[in-house]
């Protein structure tokens, strides 16, 4: 029942953002469009957070099945579910979660009321898990290798990483010119638990024997290994303290460091023509608090437990010569970590100038005036283990009032062809709220979602007028 | 619009947005009935012995023998979950004498639980492929996994004198298919 909760804790868990957040990409009225691209082109004269519900995504994502195809209530026996998941997954197909919540943000503008400059820091938690469905293995617990003789089980399917971190940023960004808009943000990240587990090889084989060897050649080769730093210490059994608060503790203030940078631009090729492009958590953690790498490394030829008749020979046991050849090791090295770095760019056309019956004339010149629609393309790149993680997204923007504005996306990834976003972001006095949520179509039946995630987020922002 | 009323138009949005979510009936309790049944086969054991084995100093040797520790049951998922164990032999022998093969199997007392024994013919110039099954269910399994010790005794037959030159070997190759019946919920 343990394992149960386990599954359902991350499944719930899971109801938060992707990493793609292609609705908050470039949405400038969003102070937090800042953490997707520290070039975008925003300005405040000052902001800064409601603790807490300033930022506030999850998302998860299974490219191969939703919790409706384990799950669903039907009366089909769970079995057929679980193996016609692993029929319909492979090894590509991945799950996948990532939450944040920002714990401060705030934003100034430096150098004077002419000036463009702008400073924004924050802090956020951050949770990550990142699994390939290990279908070779699966299949191997399922049915055995009784029927899939010839067959060599990949045991490289075994691919996963887990991370708990808190992030501490400060970011820059400047408009050089009514064309080009430039950022970047340094970020500290602290680790509270790190599982690693990706660079792993060997195969499981059994096929049939010749004639002078037994009646199976069976042969193992594996090379596994997974990295954990701030885990060691609650799997011992002498552990007796409070896994969350220690969890929560270590992520703070005493997980282990790295250091990381964003990069990002905006260019305006003609008032209403832009585009945008940037670079996220180029950076690496240098794991060193409670770390522990356990390795199965070897190869070993099985043919069974054979007599000598020879007198001379010491007694032997094959299952002790088996894990002498692939023994488990545990070292305690220190190791280093590549965030998944992300990559985004958008091109966006603007038409359509407002004429807000707002109260404020339309006597403004024509390079202030705002433009009510727009729309555009993005793209998405992500490092993951295997195959980078990409989606194409075409959005269209509205502007409803002059300061209340919508976002409708269609994004197309590995988890979903038919991903229909809606945003919406509005500033009433001083008070900037948003709500963002992906994969719109899927809440008809959340179940069975390949995907989801919503942001969504208080602030408040002073403008020179206000 | 008024801030207030943009503040009541967003909130209906949200409102709206919600009450198209639904989900399915989804029941995370069947995971307590997720049964893994694989079927294992592994080899066993094999041995391939010259007629000329049968000689020492140029006197036949009737009786060769020897023991190997074997304890696969010391793993929890061969002792708990393991429902049938099946064990198949294939013994080839192309010497001209009779030979029995006594598997012995020892537990942790050096008490034997069982012996497997097979009598073969003498070869007679076709070669003929035995095959044995031992099928281990119930409580030959249960006295199965207190294996600790396999010994092997192969008696030969009176028969036609062996000479170091003695053509033929006696050849035992055999595997194990191994059931089991793993239930998450134990």
């Amino acid at each position: 029942m343990r394992k149960a909760y386990l599954i359902i804790a991350i499944l719930a868990h899971i109801f938060c953002f992707s990493q793609n957040k292609q609705i908050l990409y470039n949405f400038t009225s969003i102070p937090q469009s800042l953490l997707v691209n520290p070039g975008a082109d925003v300005s405040y004269k000052y902001f800064f957070g409601v603790p807490a519900l300033s930022g506030i995504s999850a998302n998860f994502g299974s490219s191969s099945f939703s919790a409706y195809d384990l799950f669903a209530d039907n009366g089909v026996d769970f079995n057929d579910k679980v193996r016609n998941v692993v029929n319909k997954s492979s090894d590509k197909d991945k799950i996948y979660t990532n939450q944040q919540l920002e714990l401060f943000s705030g934003g100034f503008r430096i150098g004077g009321e002419e000036s463009k400059s702008y400073i924004s820091f924050g802090g956020y938690q951050e949770l990550d898990f990142l699994m390939y469905v290990p279908k070779d293995i699966a299949i191997l617990a399922l049915d055995g290798n009784r029927d899939h003789i010839g067959k060599s089980f990949n045991l490289g399917d075994i691919n996963l990483r887990a991370e708990v971190l808190s992030v501490f940023h400060v970011g820059f960004h400047k408009k050089m010119s009514d064309k080009l808009v430039l950022g970047g943000r340094i970020k500290l990240y602290s680790s509270g638990a790190n599982a690693n587990s990706t660079k792993n090889s060997g195969f499981i084989y059994t096929t049939n024997g010749t004639a002078d060897q037994n009646i199976y050649y069976q042969y193992i080769s594996s090379n596994l290994e997974l990295k954990t730093s701030g885990i060691g210490a609650f799997t011992k059994d002498e552990y007796d303290g409070n896994i969350t608060k220690d969890l929560i503790h270590n992520t703070f203030f005493n997980g282990s460091l790295g250091l990381g940078f964003d990069a990002g631009v905006t260019y305006y090729y003609r008032k209403n023509l832009q585009f945008t492009a940037s670079i996220i958590d180029v950076g690496f953690i240098r794991h060193t608090k409670d770390i522990e790498t356990i390795t199965y490394k070897g190869s070993y030829e099985y043919k069974g437990v054979n007599p000598s008749f020879d007198f001379t020979n010491e007694p032997e046991n094959v299952l002790d010569d088996f894990q002498k050849a692939i023994p488990r090791d545990t070292l305690y090295n220190k190791y280093t970590t590549w965030r998944p770095a992300k990559f985004n760019t958008s091109v966006e056309y603007s038409f359509g100038e407002s004429r807000f019956d707002d109260g404020e004339c339309s006597c403004k010149t024509p390079n202030e005036r705002l433009y009510v629609n727009a729309i555009g393309a993005q793209f998405f790149a992500m490092t993951m283990p295997k195959d980078p993680f990409v989606a194409f997204t075409a959005f269209y923007k509205r502007r409803l009032f002059r300061k209340l504005e919508l976002k409708t996306t269609y994004t197309v990834d590995s988890f979903s062809y038919k991903n229909i976003g809606l945003g919406v972001a509005g500033t009433w006095g001083k008070l900037n709220m948003y709500f963002l949520v992906d994969n719109v179509l899927a809440y008809r039946d959340i179940a069975k979602a390949n995907s989801a995630a919503f942001q969504l987020g208080i602030n408040f922002v002073f403008q020179d007028s206000d | 619009m008024k801030p207030a009323d943009i503040s009541k138009f967003a909130t209906l949005l949200v409102l709206v947005f919600l009450s198209f979510s639904c989900s399915s009936d989804l029941d995370f309790d069947q995971i307590d009935d997720l049964k893994l049944e694989p079927i294992v086969v592994a080899n066993l054991t094999y041995f391939n012995i010259p007629a000329k084995d049968f000689i020492d100093n140029g006197n036949e040797n009737s009786i060769v023998f020897d023991a190997q520790d074997f304890n696969p049951f010391r793993n929890s998922l061969m002792r708990e979950d393991l429902i049938k164990a099946e064990f198949n032999f294939e013994i080839t022998n192309t010497i001209n004498r009779a030979y029995k093969i006594d598997l012995v199997l020892i537990d942790a007392q050096n008490n034997t639980i069982e012996t497997l024994s097979f009598n073969i013919p003498a070869y007679s110039g076709t070669t003929n492929i035995l095959n044995f099954t031992e099928v281990f269910e119930n409580q030959r399994l249960l006295n199965l996994k207190r294996l600790r010790k396999i010994g092997f005794v192969i008696t030969m037959a009176a028969g036609p004198a062996l000479t170091e030159n003695s053509p033929g070997e006696l050849k035992l190759r055999s595997a194990g298919t191994l059931n089991f019946d793993i239930e998450i919920e134990d």
